[in-house]
């Protein structure tokens, strides 16, 4: 243990030193920050991000975020696979991605978090989280305090700026745009132009940001269908012996074979360390 | 192949650890499940004893060639016929103590059962029998067991000295029988020889012989008769006419001759003298009356060739008779008439004789078809007796034996013994077979449920049946407050398991020092 203990300050400590240079560099570039005259040139942008705070490591931990320095290299390499695969797919350009899952217990937005946070662990990129799922929002525990607007009253209030729905979480890179308010059930907010402007303004106000979507699960709200025709990509999360051969072909289905870039198979259960002999080549068989 | 062992496992694995508690209850379960019946399992105790027995038939050996006895192999099935007899199973339990004084026929009879029930006996090698007998109570195993293979050789032995007395006695009134038998065929050949005497051995080739000689005879005497009849009427024919004749002719060259002479005479006279002359008349005179002579001869040659024609009575006349020829023919023909006379009595006779004779060879055949058959009976009796009454000495020799416990095949090779370990499942095979099936059992049962739950577990088959792509596997990742619930739990599950492998053991330990 002491060991591990012994890890863990070190590696806390070189964080915090990388953290108060951001912080240094991001005092120094937060007045233009805002400045959509600055939109133009984009790499330059990262550096000036404002980063309020800086999630600690226990934080992080306990939150189930992956970082680079995680004891937990499978799974930080898991979501450095998937973000890999996903610019191949791409093409390097920034997209809008829409994570959805099988069921309602599938990990959705474990995987869509971790999916942005696995794109900003690249310094020349940055990942907008949006919450779409909006009867169960995910992240505003990340949200210290109060959380502030959501994409519920931004849809809702026409009022609300863009830039008030992003927020900064302590993960550099990352902005999430929280779930809000539970919009009033009979509108269609995400057929809505607003949406729509929204999504085409977050995408490409940067050209380096990757928009993940968290959603619900596609066969149970009509929402996500719509998100995932109006996303560029479609990743569906299929949790570990939870769903059938059918539910997936069906998920598919709804999504359509073009969008669906693929999927993630979620929550595989580990064996004790002990237990572990041949993990490795039936990990690399399922891959 | 779409899934490998090693995926197979790799699920069970996950599996047994995502159900721990499934798992760990079933193990703890199975466990007193099985301590619990190993408890309450009847202790049973066997014994067993092994009988010797000689290849060795009484009968066998004793009718070998007269009569098959039955090969006995199956000598286990033999023993069981005779001790699970209600007699001999009777006997047995009493003996060895089963019975007490106030038990009922009807408990006797539920006792019997059982005690067959219980009771093996098995062929081990070719002359062994083994009797092996089970029970709870290791006293009452032995006693029975051992009471077992006594009333066996017992019985043996008894079945033995009576089967050869029965051998005896059978082949004794064998013997009986075919002595009657034969006496009956001698008595039948005699009173046949007796009716019919010629019927001897032989007489039909000495009846043939006579029969042709006879035929030969008969032939031979008719030839002779034949020709004594043709010499007959042959001598007759000359006696009857050519002897006329002959004297006739005779006496006509006698004339003619004469005339010769006188007509000569005449011829010379005649030269000298005339007609007139008286010599030359009287000579005329003379040839003329020669003459008449001559034709009066000659008619009456005549009448005589017509008469011998006719058959009639020919007059002989006495210068024939005298005739010395004749009188030889006459000698002739009575000899040939006696001749026939003679060969014709010949025949008469060995026609008769031969008549006689076929008559005889007739009888002859029938009775030597009767004959035959009484000897053949007389032969064959006669052949069994004998042997039959060697055979009766060698089974009076063995019944002997027998009777002095002399010829004895059987024995106990091996004597029962008090059996002091329990046979058959003991508490060790519950616990050891306990713990195994704990640990199967789970496994098995969440094999079971992997092959018929449709839900997807391993990340190749989503590729492999959806066709889709499918970009990376994401482990489980556990915050740290999981992690140590997972511990926890695990610890909980590993004492669970623990504290079951401890009871089974103190339960086995207290087991073998006999503490319960």
């Amino acid at each position: 243990m002491s060991k591990i203990e012994e890890a863990l300050k070190k590696i806390r400590a070189q964080g915090n030193e990388g953290a108060q240079k951001g912080m240094i560099d991001t005092r120094r570039q937060l007045v233009k920050s805002a400045d959509p005259s600055l939109e133009s040139r984009p790499q330059h942008q990262i550096v000036r991000m404002s980063e309020p705070r800086s999630l600690s490591k226990t934080e992080l931990i306990n939150s189930r975020i992956i970082f680079p320095a995680m004891d937990d290299t499978e799974v930080v390499n898991a979501f450095r696979e998937a973000r890999t695969k996903i610019l191949q797919a791409t093409g390097g350009r920034n997209c809008s991605i829409l994570v959805t899952s099988v069921s309602n217990t599938a990990g959705c937005s474990f995987v869509a978090l971790n999916l942005a946070v696995a794109f900003t662990f690249d310094e020349a990129r940055t990942a907008l989280l949006m919450d779409c799922n909006i009867q169960h929002p995910a992240y505003h525990e990340l949200m210290t305090g109060n959380p502030g607007p959501g994409l519920g009253d931004y849809l809702e209030d026409e009022t609300i700026r863009v830039d008030q729905i992003i927020h900064p979480v302590g993960i550099p890179r990352l902005r999430i745009i929280p779930a809000g308010r539970e919009p009033t059930p009979d509108r269609e907010y995400f057929t809505s132009q607003r949406m729509l402007q929204l999504l085409k303004g977050v995408r490409e106000r940067y050209p380096d940001r990757y928009v993940i979507m968290d959603s619900p699960p596609i066969m149970e709200a009509a929402d996500t269908r719509i998100l995932a025709e109006v996303s560029d990509y479609v990743l569906l999360v299929v949790p570990y012996g939870r769903s059938t051969e059918v539910q997936i072909a069906a998920a598919v289905k709804a999504i359509g074979k073009q969008k669906l870039l693929g999927i993630i198979f979620n929550d595989e259960p580990r064996l004790p360390k002990l237990l572990r002999l041949g993990r490795r080549q039936a990990g690399s068989a399922g891959s | 192949m779409s899934t490998s062992y090693l995926h197979i496992i790799r699920g069970l694995t996950h599996d047994v650890i995502q159900h721990k508690s499934f798992v760990v209850s079933l193990f703890v379960l199975v466990n007193i499940a099985a301590v619990s019946v190993g408890l309450v399992w009847p202790k049973t105790y066997t014994s067993s004893t092994t009988i010797f027995v000689e290849e060795k038939n009484i009968i066998q050996p004793l009718m070998q060639g007269a009569a098959v006895a039955t090969d006995v192999r199956d000598r286990a099935g033999v023993a069981k016929d005779l001790l699970f007899g209600r007699k001999n199973l009777n006997e047995v339990l009493d003996r060895a103590g089963w019975f007490k004084k106030d038990t009922t026929e009807i408990e006797k009879d539920r006792l019997m059962d059982r005690v067959k029930a219980r009771t093996k006996i098995l062929n081990v090698g070719r002359n062994l029998i083994k009797i092996e007998y089970t029970d709870s109570n290791p006293e009452r195993a032995f006693k029975t067991a051992e009471t077992f293979a006594k009333t066996f050789v017992q019985e043996s032995v008894g079945t033995q000295t009576h089967e050869s007395q029965a051998a005896f006695d059978f082949i004794d009134s064998q013997v009986k029988m075919y002595h009657e038998k034969l006496t009956s065929a001698e008595q039948g050949l005699k009173e046949f020889r007796s009716q019919t005497v010629d019927a001897r051995p032989g007489t039909e080739e000495e009846v043939q012989a006579r029969i042709n000689a006879l035929q030969n005879t008969i032939e031979k005497t008719s030839l002779d008769l034949k020709e004594a009849q043709v010499k007959e009427a042959s001598i007759d024919k000359q006696l009857s006419g050519e002897a006329e004749m002959t004297a006739s002719l005779t006496r006509e060259a006698q004339y003619a001759s004469r005339i010769a002479e006188l007509q000569s005479q005449l011829e010379n006279l005649r030269l000298s003298y005339r007609d007139t002359y008286p010599d030359i008349v009287r000579i005329k005179h003379q040839i003329d009356d020669l003459k008449e002579m001559v034709v009066t001869e000659q008619k009456q040659r005549d009448a005589a060739r017509k008469a011998g024609k006719s058959g009639g009575k020919v007059v002989v006349d006495e210068s024939v008779r005298v005739n010395p020829m004749y009188q030889q023919l006459r000698r002739d023909l009575y000899a040939s008439k006696t001749n026939m006379e003679t060969l014709k009595a010949r025949l008469d006779e060995s026609k008769l004789l031969l008549n006689k004779e076929l008559e005889r060879a007739r009888r002859i055949h029938s009775g030597e078809a009767e004959q035959a058959e009484l000897t053949r009976d007389y032969t064959v009796n006669r052949d069994i007796y004998q042997d039959l009454l060697r055979r009766r000495e060698n089974a009076r020799v063995s019944r002997n034996m027998d009777q002095d416990k002399q010829g004895l095949s059987l024995k106990i090779n091996e004597p029962a013994f008090l059996p002091l370990q329990p046979s058959g499942l003991r508490f060790m095979h519950f616990m050891i077979g306990g713990i195994l099936l704990g640990m199967i059992l789970p496994v098995a049962v969440l094999f079971g449920v992997q092959k018929v739950d449709p839900r997807i577990k391993l990340p190749v088959l989503i590729s492999e049946k959806t066709n889709l792509p499918l970009l990376v596997v994401v482990p489980h990742l556990t915050a740290p407050a999981e992690r140590a619930a997972a511990a926890a739990s695990l610890r909980w599950h590993f004492a669970a398991v623990l504290v079951t492998l401890g009871f089974v053991a103190t339960t086995g330990v207290l087991r073998a020092i006999g503490a319960i």
